[in-house]
């Protein structure tokens, strides 16, 4: 079957204003179609995580529409799976207490307990911290702690997935490996998604397309094609042409716009 | 850990050890009635009237746990309010801020001519004493608490009745703790100044009872019970520590 026209995320003239008059985000016109994943780069203050947080139902007052499947997204309430930069976990609860707690509370009419167990073990086994479970987040290094968020997102089962710059505190090692492992899972599991980074090569190997967020807020955002690079292996990603040449490709459009 | 343990223990069985032979210096020195000895004194609370001194330390517990669950359900309620709410706190902090420097014990005979001379006015006393520093730091510890924490559990449509109980209650069960921990040292002081009238059961009764009859031994075995008890009180608030704030570890 073919999606219709109206599925997936569809974003029109939004902006958000600061009290004080401040424009937080320029008029953004986006679609996300189902089951995609986006990469939004931008500079700082350019409105990425506002965006986010204004579809993530965070900041309540906005102009414009927020659809999903044509219908906006406070009226139907969609799931969403966020990760916000600082994880999002609570300290007071175990890693799994927290990915239970946020599993009931988003499907309080699922009553199998047995099966959500199982969820829970199997995506702290995909997300490879199983040893994990029983730990609290404070006693967590930022990488384990970023691998707990995003099994959390993934167990919710959700209908969009919001990334906010998810892996900007780690290191390149552990960022490469938790790119590797959220890619893997998303494949398997293709919520609607939107990941914010600011890191140029994140953006082309997360993203079947890429988001160029202006600087001046009064401009339009770029949609840049990088279907060609995402379907890409992901091991060979990095050292191929085409990854070498969307890089530059994209340099080029943030000096343009930033 | 385990080893952690034993050396607290120790470094508390060494303060105690060391506070007696203090006390049985202070004994020899002054060479009076007035300070008997430690061993007069332990032997004294070995011969107390058992059921009767049960009786007195049951009332007394009863009316610290009485006030001070009375201050933290009403201070609680009132601190979590103010914390989570601009409006709220705009509405009750002048009232907090001009209430607070009244020295709640100067309320005694207001309270007393209130309320008579029997146990609600002791009740009364301990609550009104506790009420503000519960409220106070409450709202303090809610105010604590990063907006972003609440973040996850908006996105996923928590209610707010599941953002309290999974995010603002634990969020400030530290502060909580710390605020009964000091509140359990206030309410046992008020405590004996609200059992010197209108009854004849109590820790503070038994003291005072005992220093009008001059026996000054078992007035001392008093004290040492009356502080025994706020130790086990003491010791029971680091285990809800202990056991609520492991994370924190």
């Amino acid at each position: 079957m073919s999606p219709s026209r109206n599925s997936g995320l569809h974003i029109k003239e939004l902006s958000v204003t600061y009290k004080d008059g401040q424009l937080a985000l320029g008029r953004v016109n986006l679609s996300v179609p189902e089951h995609s994943i986006y990469t939004i780069l931008g500079p700082s203050g350019s409105g990425k995580s506002t965006l986010l947080r204004t579809i993530a139902g965070l900041i309540k007052e906005y102009q414009g529409e927020i659809l999903f499947d044509g219908i906006s997204v406070h009226t139907q309430e969609p799931l969403i799976g966020l990760v916000p930069q600082s994880y999002g976990l609570l300290p007071w609860k175990t890693v799994h207490a927290n990915i239970n707690m946020a599993m009931k509370i988003s499907h309080p009419y699922r009553n199998q307990r047995q099966s959500q167990e199982q969820q829970i073990q199997h995506w702290l086994a995909a997300m490879g911290i199983a040893d994990l479970a029983k730990r609290y987040p404070l006693s967590l290094s930022g990488g384990q702690q970023q691998r707990v968020a995003i099994a959390r997102a993934f167990a919710l089962e959700p209908t969009i997935m919001l990334l906010d710059e998810p892996f900007s505190a780690l290191d390149a090692v552990t960022r490469e490996t938790i790119q590797r492992l959220f890619l893997e899972n998303w494949i398997a599991h293709p919520a609607t998604t939107l990941f914010v980074t600011h890191d140029v090569e994140e953006a082309i190997l997360l993203g079947e397309k890429i988001i160029v967020m202006p600087s001046n807020k009064e401009n339009h955002q770029v949609l840049i094609d990088n279907d060609h690079v995402f379907r890409i292996k992901h091991e060979d990603k990095r050292d191929s042409d085409d990854f070498f040449q969307q890089t530059k490709r994209i340099r080029k459009v943030i000096q343009e716009q930033w | 850990m385990n080893n952690k343990k034993s050396h607290h223990v120790l470094r508390l069985l060494l303060v105690f050890v060391s506070m007696n032979v203090i006390w049985y210096i202070a004994y020899v020195l002054i060479n009076h009635s007035i300070l008997p000895s430690p061993l007069a004194v332990y032997s004294s609370m070995g011969h107390l009237e058992g059921k009767k001194v049960w009786l007195d330390v049951c009332y007394s517990l009863f009316r610290i746990f009485a006030g001070v669950l009375l201050a933290l359900t009403i201070g609680m309620s009132i601190g979590l309010l103010m914390g989570r709410s601009r409006i709220w706190n705009k509405l009750l902090d002048p009232v907090v801020y001009l209430t607070y420097p009244i020295p709640k014990i100067a309320l005694l005979p207001v309270v007393m001519l209130f309320f008579g001379l029997g146990e609600t006015s002791k009740i009364l006393m301990i609550m009104l004493i506790v009420l503000f520093q519960v409220i106070i730091s409450v709202r303090d510890g809610v105010k604590a608490i990063p907006d972003s924490t609440y973040d996850v559990l908006t996105s996923i449509g928590a209610s707010a009745l599941q953002k309290f109980w999974h995010v603002t209650l634990p969020g400030a069960l530290s502060v909580i703790l710390s605020t009964i921990r000091i509140s359990l040292g206030t309410a046992i002081s008020i405590l004996f100044f609200t059992e010197i009238y209108g009854t004849e059961h109590g820790m503070g009764f038994f003291i005072m009872d005992a220093w009008l009859r001059m026996d000054y031994t078992e007035m001392y075995a008093g004290i040492m019970l009356f502080s025994l008890v706020g130790f086990v009180l003491f010791l029971l608030v680091d285990y809800l520590d202990y056991r609520f704030m492991k994370w924190r570890n």
